[in-house]
């Protein structure tokens, strides 16, 4: 939990170093800052007879929100950058420099305790997601240690290319929370993400820097909106990914970890003794890896329904669906 | 047309590269050889262009004819060797000669006008992209998926997007690279300019003009040069055709006009490397390799290569010619002549790249998408991939048909359809206008204008994409996406009110000098505009109210079209029980997607209402102060109007029980657990999925000696009246739940129904023994 708090209050700190000049950044930070951390308190509610799965479903919400306005600011940054390039306005640049230099060295140190606690964070996730395996098949209401944070990166990010893109704090504590994902699904994919977001960031400092010093040294003032440029295109490509996750669980999707084994399972269920045939299969995403299905069997009228639902239950389980309803109709004689 | 027929579809289907077993060291050997002749091609077009300002065009094309003519003579030999050609053949190729000059004519105006990189980004698409984007483009796929290839769709996309991209791109570009060259003229080109079309422009019509007939001179002269003996005998005697037909003109032009030239020796080399470069050796190196590779793959790699190094020219070449020139003659040239590259030029370079590979790679994906498709035998399931797939495969008339069809036949669609349309002919002529009149102002208005419609669009696609079939990954079916779209516009909605509020309290303590002049009439028409939307919008509210009724308790009818969407809404929210949230202004009666756009209508409404009121105010009182306490007003309006939406799009993606049929579903479960053998039951969960579909999944434990199929269909039945659709009941006896208890039950769970189990084994035992 205490990684939320770091998360929170890093950026309101670097953002009173006066860093930010436009409003408009700052409320998408304050914005963000306020919807991850709502996001984070709201998911934890018990769930009620009105929401009877609970609230979980506010974190991927937040995280669509927070998707949502950060490409908004990138297209914002790359506008802005697109008539700076045509008339490139005086940049004070002056301090420009150890600012840039100071937020390369954060991102570094980011990068660092992504890979040094990131490993440990996942570990841990892991275990507990095992855990709540065994233990918490029904109890919806569980809060997933860490997901209440998984959004919270989105705004980090976004708040180190806000200001004058020279510093980037703290995505290396969201990370982790994506690799606790990458436990639950396809991890490689998710790690490739990782990775992607980690260099895209580091990218963006160091062309900052590149920028600060061709604008100190040589006077190219085009630099500076270029470089803005190149940020907004960076969040642009690292946000996409995140945001159609998100719209995918909106939109109850079926799983894309699952994608691949629900079609096999679809087979040993029909193989099983008795079963006619299987329809109208729902599978969805609920909150980060919590997965829940639906299905209707037909078997036949003289079919064991107590074993087959078991054995089928047996199946979507080892597949990873969480909870399962189904419904067994009687095939008429 | 056949001709063109054929090798379009060998294109997508007979030219698999995996069809030929050429060694890969064979291939690669072409492909160097073509690259390097499509530099060398790149460096004899820059080089013409250098020339083409020393020497008159018609010159120019009737030396490089004759000098092709010339040395293709010489290889050829296309008297001494094969068949003699007939009458009738001859007048052919004097066909195809005055085809060729005329287009060779186009061309290197074109160039003239364009600058070589343009000329070299625009011609060089070769038959095979042109003729599969037209292919894409304007063919009617009568024969369904057998004929166009299931991955046009996305194909049709991204040109599209690539299109538009470009387009704006070139627009912005231009106007800020300016007029720079204006220095050429011709006759051709005072047509352009009276035409009022911007000299690049001109330039590129020409060129798209030229490239088209160049592609349709080649299909037609495929048969011809098969009658002759070979494309290359054809070539040598057109060449030599269009010489000859040049050669008046030539005389006359050198005899009416004194050429700018004074030494022609210094230019022999220019043109030698001209005639070689650009004519000779492409033409027999392009033959080669479409002979070698397929015509798709050689275009690829042609096509990425001359643009490439098109641009690579474009930024370094020096104009040595031009230079030499300078240096000979006196007469200087204007210094803006100069194409310089441009961002516009590079982003529609890659783009060009892109689209020509997109467009020469043989699609193999979709071949096999057909071979895809998983079906577990005895079960329908997946049936509508089928149908989805066909659906794609259309081409672009079709499809634009297909979908305005679809648009047109729903209601909330042919609003936003409508509306849309509206809105951008007003924004078209606000931008027009703004250009026209040069006043800033009228741009920004309309470009702001057109950000709005891209909520319209929004919406619209929304509205198109919620009558989507369910697929396998999409279980459900789409209708979330209007209520997602409902989010999305509220969101934005909130933003800009925020905006608008921080801003006007910024006005607020120091109001700053309106112009005001030009706002009134702008205003007004878009007020007018957005009157009109409100309009729309609030009829199809009544409408759908209207419709409600007579759907309002039909709950039976299965729920796949989501024809009756917002119909259906409304007859939900008519059960009456006080759901306690107001809508705004807005009805309840229309779906999200509707009320967002409403709103966002609403919003541009009040935008230009209070642009008015301030407007009046400001020109009659001089009070400055009217602008910010206008826009402070309308900020918290949207924002308040804005909320219930916000709330109720909330709700449903939180999976919340729909507020509307709460009470119905609580009675619902307490009938079920009054069911006869039902001994309880757990984990009911009902939630709106869309507007009209509502899902529900629900555990029932019974007693063991039951039929389990009776309580299905009771418990489907009591739960169909309460409005779910959507069920999925769970029945369990009681030995069900040892074997849940090993798999993934909670531990407390399965505690509390051991002891309800244990309670109900004693009235089993009971009902037993009696």
């Amino acid at each position: 939990m205490c990684n939320v708090w770091n998360i929170t209050f890093f950026p309101l700190f670097f953002s009173s170093l006066g860093l930010i000049s436009d409003s408009f950044h700052m409320f998408f930070d304050c914005t963000a800052l306020l919807a991850g951390l709502a996001a984070s308190v709201i998911s934890k509610w018990r769930s009620n007879d009105a929401f009877s799965y609970g609230y979980v479903r506010a974190e991927v919400l937040a995280g669509f929100v927070n998707g949502l306005f950060l490409i908004f600011t990138a297209f914002f940054i790359f506008s802005e950058g697109v008539e700076r390039a045509l008339e490139p306005p005086d940049v004070h640049h002056e301090r420009l420099l150890p600012v840039s230099i100071l937020g390369f060295i954060v991102n570094l140190i980011g990068i660092f305790v992504f890979q040094h606690g990131g490993h440990g964070h996942s570990h841990g996730s892991g275990h507990e997601h095992s855990h709540s395996l065994f233990n918490g098949g029904l109890s919806h209401g569980h809060s997933h240690g860490g997901h209440g944070h998984s959004h919270e990166h989105k705004h980090a990010h976004g708040h180190s290319h806000g200001h004058s893109h020279g510093h980037s704090h703290g995505q290396d504590y969201c990370h982790d929370d994506h690799s606790l994902e990458g436990m639950a699904g396809s991890s490689k994919q998710i790690l490739q993400g990782v990775f992607l977001h980690i260099v895209a960031d580091t990218l963006g400092s160091i062309g900052v820097i590149i920028s600060a010093i061709l604008m100190q040294n040589y006077g190219l003032m085009i630099a500076d909106p270029i470089c803005s440029m190149l940020i907004a295109l960076l969040i642009g490509v690292s946000i996409v990914p995140l945001l159609k996750e998100s719209i995918g669980i909106l939109m109850q999707r079926t799983p894309p970890s699952l994608e691949n084994a629900l079609p096999q399972c679809y087979q040993r269920v029909q193989q099983l003794q008795g079963v006619y045939s299987l329809h109208d299969p729902h599978f969805w995403t609920l909150c980060t890896d919590v997965y829940i299905g639906t299905l209707k069997l037909l078997v036949a009228p003289d079919a064991d329904g107590r074993w087959i639902l078991s054995q089928t239950h047996n199946i979507f389980t080892q597949a990873g669906v969480r909870q399962l309803y189904i419904q067994i109709d009687v095939a008429a004689m | 047309p056949e001709e063109a027929a054929g090798p379009v579809s060998g294109v997508w289907w007979g030219l698999c590269p995996d069809n030929c077993p050429l060694s890969f060291c064979r291939l690669t050997r072409y492909i160097v050889l073509l690259c390097f002749t499509k530099f060398l091609k790149a460096v004899g077009l820059f080089e013409s262009y250098d020339l083409l300002k020393a020497v008159h065009l018609v010159q120019f094309i009737f030396i490089v004819q004759l000098g092709s003519a010339f040395f293709m003579l010489l290889f050829q030999k296309p008297f001494s060797s094969g068949k003699v050609v007939t009458k009738r053949q001859w007048i052919k190729i004097f066909k195809h000669a005055v085809v060729g000059c005329i287009i060779s004519l186009l061309w290197f105006f074109g160039l003239t006008l364009c600058g070589p990189l343009r000329t070299l980004l625009l011609f060089e698409h070769s038959d095979v992209v042109v003729l599969s984007l037209l292919s894409v483009l304007f063919t009617s796929s009568g024969g369904g998926p057998a004929k166009c290839p299931l991955t046009v769709f996305p194909k049709v996309v991204i040109i599209f997007i690539l299109a538009a991209l470009y387009s704006s791109l070139i627009f912005f570009f231009y106007l800020a690279e300016g007029h720079h060259d204006s220095a050429l003229t011709h006759v051709l080109y005072t047509i352009i300019a009276f035409l009022g079309v911007a000299d690049h422009k001109g330039g590129v019509l020409l060129l798209v003009l030229a490239l088209c007939c160049k592609v349709g001179f080649h299909m037609a002269s495929r048969k011809l040069s098969v009658d002759v003996g070979g494309a290359k005998r054809l070539q040598a005697l057109s060449h030599l055709v269009s010489v000859l037909l040049l050669c008046p003109w030539v005389i006359v032009l050198s005899l009416t006009t004194e050429s700018k030239v004074e030494s022609w020796s210094s230019l022999i080399m220019p043109f030698i490397t001209v005639i070689f470069f650009v004519v000779i050796l492409d033409f027999y190196v392009e033959s080669i390799c479409s002979v070698k590779m397929e015509a798709s793959t050689c275009a690829r790699y042609g096509s990425f290569l001359i643009f490439t190094s098109a641009l690579l020219f474009g930024n370094f070449w020096t104009h040595p010619i031009t230079d030499q020139l300078r240096a000979m003659n006196k007469p200087p040239h204007h210094e803006s002549t100069e194409h310089v590259l441009s961002g516009g030029v590079v982003v529609s370079a890659v783009f060009f790249i892109l689209s020509a590979n997109i467009l020469s790679s043989p699609s193999r994906k979709g071949q096999k998408g057909t071979l895809i498709g998983y079906s577990p035998e005895g079960t329908p399931l997946y049936n509508f991939m089928g149908d989805a797939l066909q659906q794609s495969s259309q081409s672009l008339p079709r499809f634009i048909k297909e979908s305005l069809k679809q648009i047109l036949e729903e209601y909330d669609s042919r609003q936003i359809f409508y509306f849309l349309c509206l809105n951008l002919a007003f924004t078209f002529v606000e931008l027009f206008y703004g250009v026209w009149t040069n006043s800033l102002g009228l741009i920004s208005d309309g470009f702001h204008m057109l950000f709005d419609c891209s909520a319209l669009v929004m919406g619209l696609f929304a509205a198109l994409m919620t009558r989507w079939k369910a697929t396998r990954i999409f279980s459900y079916g789409y209708g979330r996406v209007e209520i997602l779209s409902g989010f999305i516009n509220g969101l934005f909605l909130m933003v800009i009110a925020f905006f608008v509020f921080i801003e006007s309290v910024a006005r607020l303590v120091d109001p700053p000098d309106i112009d005001t002049n030009m706002l009134t009439p702008v205003s007004v028409g878009g007020l007018i505009v957005n009157l009109v939307g409100i309009c729309a919008f609030s009829h199809a509210h009544s409408h759908g109210a209207s419709r409600g009724g007579c759907h309002s308790h039909d709950h039976s009818h299965s729920h796949h079209g989501h024809s009756h969407s917002h119909g259906h809404s409304h007859s939900h929210s008519d059960h009456g029980h006080n759901h306690g949230h107001s809508h705004g202004s807005s009805g309840g009666g229309m779906n999200t997607n509707m009320r967002g756009v409403f709103l966002h209508v609403l919003a541009d409404t009040l935008g230009s209402v209070g642009v008015i009121v301030s407007t009046i105010f400001i020109q009659r009182f001089g009070w400055l102060i009217a602008d910010p306490l206008c826009s402070l007003f309308i900020a918290t309006l949207i924002f308040l109007s804005v909320i219930p939406l916000l709330k109720d799009a909330c709700q449903v993606l939180l999976l919340r029980i729909p507020p509307e049929q709460e009470k119905d579903l609580h009675a619902a479960l307490e009938k079920i657990q009054k069911i006869e053998g039902v001994i309880s039951y757990r984990d009911p969960h009902f939630w709106c999925h869309s507007a009209s579909v509502v899902a529900g999944t629900i555990h029932v434990q019974v007693v063991s000696d039951v039929t389990e199929q009776r309580i299905v269909q009771q418990v489907t039945a009591i739960l169909k009246d309460a409005g779910v659709n959507n069920l999925t009941v769970q029945v369990e006896k009681e030995a069900y739940f040892q074997h849940m208890s090993g798999l993934s039950t909670g531990f407390q769970d399965v505690l509390a129904m051991t002891q309800q189990l244990e309670s109900m084994k004693y009235y089993k035992d009971g009902t037993y023994i009696m």
